[in-house]
């Protein structure tokens, strides 16, 4: 395949992004997730597909979208109806919104305009910074997101990627020599409970994380478990997990994040229910964060990463 | 460092400070009108010297019992000082307002308003600055004061950085002595400055001895002196002015109060705003070292002695009027001190004064002084972060400025290698070179969106509908251009005209203050006016430069690039329907102003299209305005700062293409984008900034930006914001500083002013009291995008 028009499928790019890696980062959602968990920080990178969606904060019910193209907007009450079976341009009836209200969730690129976009804050990856890909599922859209790593390293930028590694192995071993960092998610240790939250079994993300941490990359792996009250926050979970990776590489890095209750406020642009959509817990103390870090070291775990 | 702590007698005295009631005085005032009416017949200079030494003899003084370092130039602190040279009239217009008023207020007397009626007004009335500009040219200066507004009309020039290291190695009675030598030898004509410089030294010694009097006096009062540790330091006071007065400092104490000295007197000889300090950590060393060196001082005393100078910066405010009074909102006096960057021989400079200040601010976080930092790229991480973490705390300082820009930026205006090395800041980010240089950096205000607002309606004000003299009225208007290419034309010989137009009106306010306020005290510590015999405001300094200040060159870029975009380059909508929307002010043509905010590119957002836009017209203005010479045979050159001009300057806007509504504020800061409208984060807007070429902010640029506290938080994020500000370094930005603090914080403080007495917060390139900003301003800081929001 001609590799100037593969294309990836975007729904954000984040400058100024401060977490996942180091220093000033620049961080690129790639869309489309093998998991759907019930917590999802980024439930709009779930479904692979670009769709227009509807924003009613931003609407300033001019009608100008329904008006040009009744058959694909309709309304029922003050809420704008999109017509998904609707097969004429999108493109040309976003284009007549004049707040964006109206707009595709993500976009297609090739690598040369990501990598065009990227280079904006080429300045700042000099001092500790670089470029995060993450998602949705980064490893999904392989083919785009390898040649995406190569160009990043030619220009000599740190990169990362963010993965649940819910992937064949071989999708894992292409991009590794390219990755300085690689966020690796381990969410439920437990296969039934893994399954019940995020819809897939953990069995290819356990085969992988072994494949990982006994690669020779296994000092760029940082294996990370989000902290879901309820769901993954519990005492056994952690210790399992923790002892579950110290024991394949005893110098493992991993990291809890902390809870992050603002997840919810992306659900009314999706058609997904948040896990907590009744009562939403706040994040973790500082003394509940050393808890939960007390039971890692006590599990096995060396390389605590914190921030 | 980190050990070092604020002392009681400092917390006591930052107390005072706030619990303090301002007041106008005109004290001054008549000192000054009886000294000119008893010498009628004496030279100007002579005459404004006199004044000043009598002042200096007999204004009331105080001695705060826990002060170490003393000095004002009124007895309370605080005070608004009347000031009959600079002007009158307004005084005289706005005196029973003055308690009342939205911005700046100060309490009155009764009895002092009938006295200044009676015998201080009657006597200014064809003598003061202001009456002076106001009767020869009121005319030329109204008729272009829609788009450009001229400033020091009503008040002598400040903004200048004297030569502090002179001052403090002669002092007042070496000053005085080489002036009677030069007096000596001298042809007639320049007898009167030298013999005027001699009576101002003469007061300036008084004055310290008066102190050293009072002090001693209070030592021995035991009511006053009722611990031992007042009377340690009223006695050490006392003999530290009468070193002083006649012999140079031996120690760091004596060396900090002499420079304190200096800048009250300048203050008093001119009551000006901006004399700032500049590079203290450079010219104090010598004197702390010595003491460290000897073991008579610790750092911890060197701290309190610091601290004591900060608690100083904070008692002497500049009364304006109450136009002025929104465009420099909230008593910016502009104390700048700036710390570390290169020394002559380009190498990093730093030493433990540097530290010492950033931990005064760390412990004061009050507006005063205004503290700098100077940035390059071999600053060491070390004091970045630690820097960082005093900006954390809130107080918006420092703020940092760039080497790598501000020195070529320099060169290019004709200003020499060494001298361009050794640059301070004056007011708030005003750039300068040291001891040498009269800037008059603020001689203007050009508001460039006015200008285009006027060139879209063929001369027609959109708030006044009336006909504005000077805009030409054969280009048509925004119906009738029929490409971008007309439309840019009609602007650059609009901007050509008042760009002259204003040349003229600047040179009438610098030929008045040649006339009216000669400055011999600031002349002598100005190179080289002692040893030349001229006069500062003659053009005896060094260099001579004037600044005008670019309002706001966000809105026009993103004005422009929304008419090129809509109107001419995807023909959305026509030029006629967009001229009847800003007419309407966009009623009724809200879908069109949210094509503007959403569909079109805005300045801030690291956009070419937008960008270069801005970045042209802000060149095309520099350029014209780099064909002038001003009164003094200096440059001009132009700057990016509004002060809090962006508040009024927006207030005298009609409906602007950016899609702002009229009367709204301007973007603020000078480089800053419009608040609300930079969508892509922080490194985006830096990206835009530096599209700015470093040559059109050589008078000083300003770019504002506000964090959330909890971007602070941890050592991994305050690691980052030193990769961020060695970006700043990289990418050639003159300037930026950084508001760190709640929305929420803000709002509680509009509600609740007298729990938030003490929150200091960054309006433009000085830090203020929230609480002490008039509402509109308020509101607009509580606008401007945060950062950090995850
Ligand atoms: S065009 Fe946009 S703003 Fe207007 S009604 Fe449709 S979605 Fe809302």
């Amino acid at each position: 395949m001609d590799q100037s028009s593969i294309q990836g499928t975007i729904f954000d790019i984040q400058r100024f992004s401060t977490h996942d890696g180091e220093g000033i980062r620049t961080n690129v959602f790639l869309k489309g997730c093998p998991l759907a968990c019930v917590w999802c920080q980024n439930p709009e990178g779930i479904d692979p597909k670009i769709e227009p969606i509807w924003l009613p904060d931003k609407c300033i019910y001019c009608k100008a979208c329904s008006d040009y193209a009744p058959a694909a907007i309709s309304w029922d009450g003050d809420n704008l109806v999109i017509n998904y079976a609707y097969q004429g341009d999108w493109s040309k009836i976003i284009e007549k919104c004049p707040t964006t209200a109206l707009r595709f969730n993500a976009g297609k690129m090739t690598v040369l305009q990501l990598i065009t976009e990227l280079k904006k804050d080429e300045v700042f990856y000099k001092f500790g910074g670089g470029v995060t890909f993450s998602g949705g599922e980064p490893l999904i859209q392989i083919d785009f997101l390898e040649l995406a790593l190569i160009a990043s390293k030619q220009r000599g930028w740190n990169t990362a990627i963010e993965t649940a590694l819910n992937v064949s192995w071989s999708s894992i071993e292409r991009v590794l020599p390219y990755v300085d960092t690689l966020f690796a998610d381990f969410k439920i240790f437990d296969n039934h409970e893994h399954m019940k939250h995020t819809f897939v079994s953990n069995n290819l993300i356990k085969e992988n994380i072994g494949h990982l941490l006994t690669s020779e990359f296994k000092d760029k792996v940082i294996i990370r478990t989000p902290l879901i009250p309820i769901y993954t926050a519990t005492k056994e979970n952690i210790s399992m997990i923790a002892k579950y990776i110290s024991k394949i590489y005893p110098e493992v890095k991993y990291e809890l994040l902390n809870y992050n209750p603002l997840a919810i406020s992306k659900y009314p642009f999706t058609n997904l229910t948040y896990c907590f959509s009744d009562m939403n817990p706040t994040a973790y103390t500082n003394e509940e964060m050393l808890y939960f870090q007390n039971l890692a070291l006590e599990s096995g775990i060396r390389n605590l990463v914190k921030i | 460092m980190d050990d070092l702590i604020m002392t009681q007698r400092i917390s006591k005295l930052k107390e005072k400070i706030h619990s303090n009631v301002r007041y106008a005085s005109i004290e001054q005032a008549k000192i000054i009108t009886d000294t000119y009416r008893a010498n009628e017949d004496k030279p100007k200079i002579v005459q404004r010297a006199l004044a000043l030494k009598a002042s200096l003899n007999r204004i009331e003084i105080s001695i705060d019992p826990d002060e170490l370092i003393v000095g004002n130039r009124t007895a309370g602190i605080r005070y608004g000082v009347v000031f009959p040279e600079g002007g009158t009239t307004w005084v005289d217009e706005e005196f029973e307002k003055l308690p009342t008023r939205a911005q700046d207020p100060f309490e009155v007397n009764q009895e002092d308003i009938i006295y200044f009626r009676e015998n201080i007004k009657p006597y200014w009335e064809t003598k003061s600055l202001e009456d002076v500009i106001q009767e020869r040219y009121s005319n030329e200066i109204n008729e272009i004061s829609t788009v450009v507004k001229i400033n020091q009309k009503d008040h002598a020039q400040g903004h200048i950085c004297p030569d502090s290291k002179t001052w403090l190695a002669k002092g007042p009675q070496g000053l005085l002595e080489e002036a009677e030598s030069y007096l000596e030898n001298c042809p007639e004509e320049k007898k009167d400055f030298y013999k005027s410089v001699i009576i101002t030294m003469e007061g300036a010694i008084t004055f310290i001895e008066r102190y050293a009097d009072l002090a001693n006096k209070l030592s021995n009062d035991s009511t006053i002196a009722n611990t031992e540790e007042r009377k340690i330091s009223l006695i050490k006071i006392a003999e530290n002015c009468q070193h002083i007065s006649r012999k140079s400092p031996e120690t760091f104490h004596e060396a900090v109060q002499l420079l304190w000295f200096l800048f009250v007197i300048l203050q008093m000889e001119s009551n000006a705003s901006s004399f700032s300090p500049g590079r203290i950590d450079k010219f104090l060393y010598p004197y702390y070292k010595k003491d460290i060196d000897n073991g008579t001082i610790t750092k911890q005393d060197a701290l309190e002695i610091v601290e004591s100078l900060w608690i100083k910066f904070n008692q002497i405010v500049y009364m304006r009027n109450s136009h002025s009074a929104k465009f420099f909102a909230g008593f910016p006096i502009g104390f700048n001190i700036a710390l570390g960057g290169l020394d002559e021989k380009g190498n990093d400079f730093l030493n433990d004064i540097s530290y010492l200040c950033l931990k005064a601010q760390e412990h004061l976080g009050m507006p005063q002084p205004n503290l700098s930092v100077r940035l390059h790229e071999k600053t060491s991480d070390e004091f970045i972060e630690t820097a960082i973490k005093v900006v954390a705390r809130g107080s918006g300082m420092p703020q940092f400025f760039n080497d790598k820009s501000v020195i070529p930026a320099l060169r290019e205006q004709g200003i020499e290698y060494v001298d361009a090395l050794d640059y301070a800041i004056v007011g708030c980010v005003e750039l300068t070179t040291q001891g040498n240089n009269l800037g008059w950096s603020d001689a203007a205000m050009f508001n460039l969106n006015k200008l285009l607002e006027l060139t879209l309606t063929g001369g027609v004000d959109l708030l006044t509908s009336k006909k504005e003299k000077y805009i030409y009225s054969d280009q048509g208007d925004l119906a009738t251009f029929s490409n971008f290419a007309e439309l840019e034309s009609a602007f650059a010989k609009n901007m050509d005209r008042y760009i002259g137009l204003m040349i003229k009106a600047c040179e009438y306010v610098e030929s008045a203050h040649i006339e009216i306020l000669p400055t011999a005290f600031l002349s002598s510590v100005i190179n080289p006016c002692l040893s030349e015999g001229i006069d500062v405001t003659a053009g005896g300094a060094k260099y001579n430069l004037s600044g005008i200040q670019m309002i706001q060159v966000a809105n026009l870029a993103d004005s422009l690039a929304a008419i090129k975009l809509l109107v001419f380059d995807e023909k959305k909508v026509s030029g006629a329907e967009f001229l009847e929307a800003l007419k309407s002010n966009f009623q009724g043509y809200e879908p069109l102003r949210q094509m503007i905010l959403n569909r079109v590119p805005k300045y801030g957002n690291d956009n070419d299209y937008v960008d270069n836009l801005g970045t042209r017209w802000a060149e095309y203005f520099k350029n014209r305005l780099s064909l002038y010479k001003n009164y003094r045979g200096g440059n001009y050159h132009t700057g990016m700062y509004t002060v809090s001009a962006h508040v009024p300057m927006g207030e005298v806007v009609g409906a602007s293409p950016d899609g702002r509504f009229a009367k709204e504020p301007l973007a603020d800061g000078g480089m800053s984008p419009m608040y609300g409208r930079d969508l892509e984060g922080p490194t985006a807007v830096l990206k835009s900034v530096s599209k700015l070429d470093k040559n059109l902010t050589s008078n000083g640029g300003l770019l504002n930006m506000k964090f959330l506290p909890k971007f602070f938080e941890n050592e991994e994020s305050i690691k980052r914001f030193v990769s961020f500000l060695r970006a700043f370094v990289e990418l050639e930005i003159p300037h930026i500083q950084f508001n760190v603090v709640n929305r929420q914080d803000l709002i509680e403080a509009q509600k609740d002013p007298d729990r938030y007495r003490s929150l200091t917060i960054r309006v433009a390139g000085y830090t203020a009291y929230f609480t002490e900003l008039a509402t509109a301003l308020q509101d607009e800081i509580i606008a401007r995008t945060s950062y950090g929001e995850f």
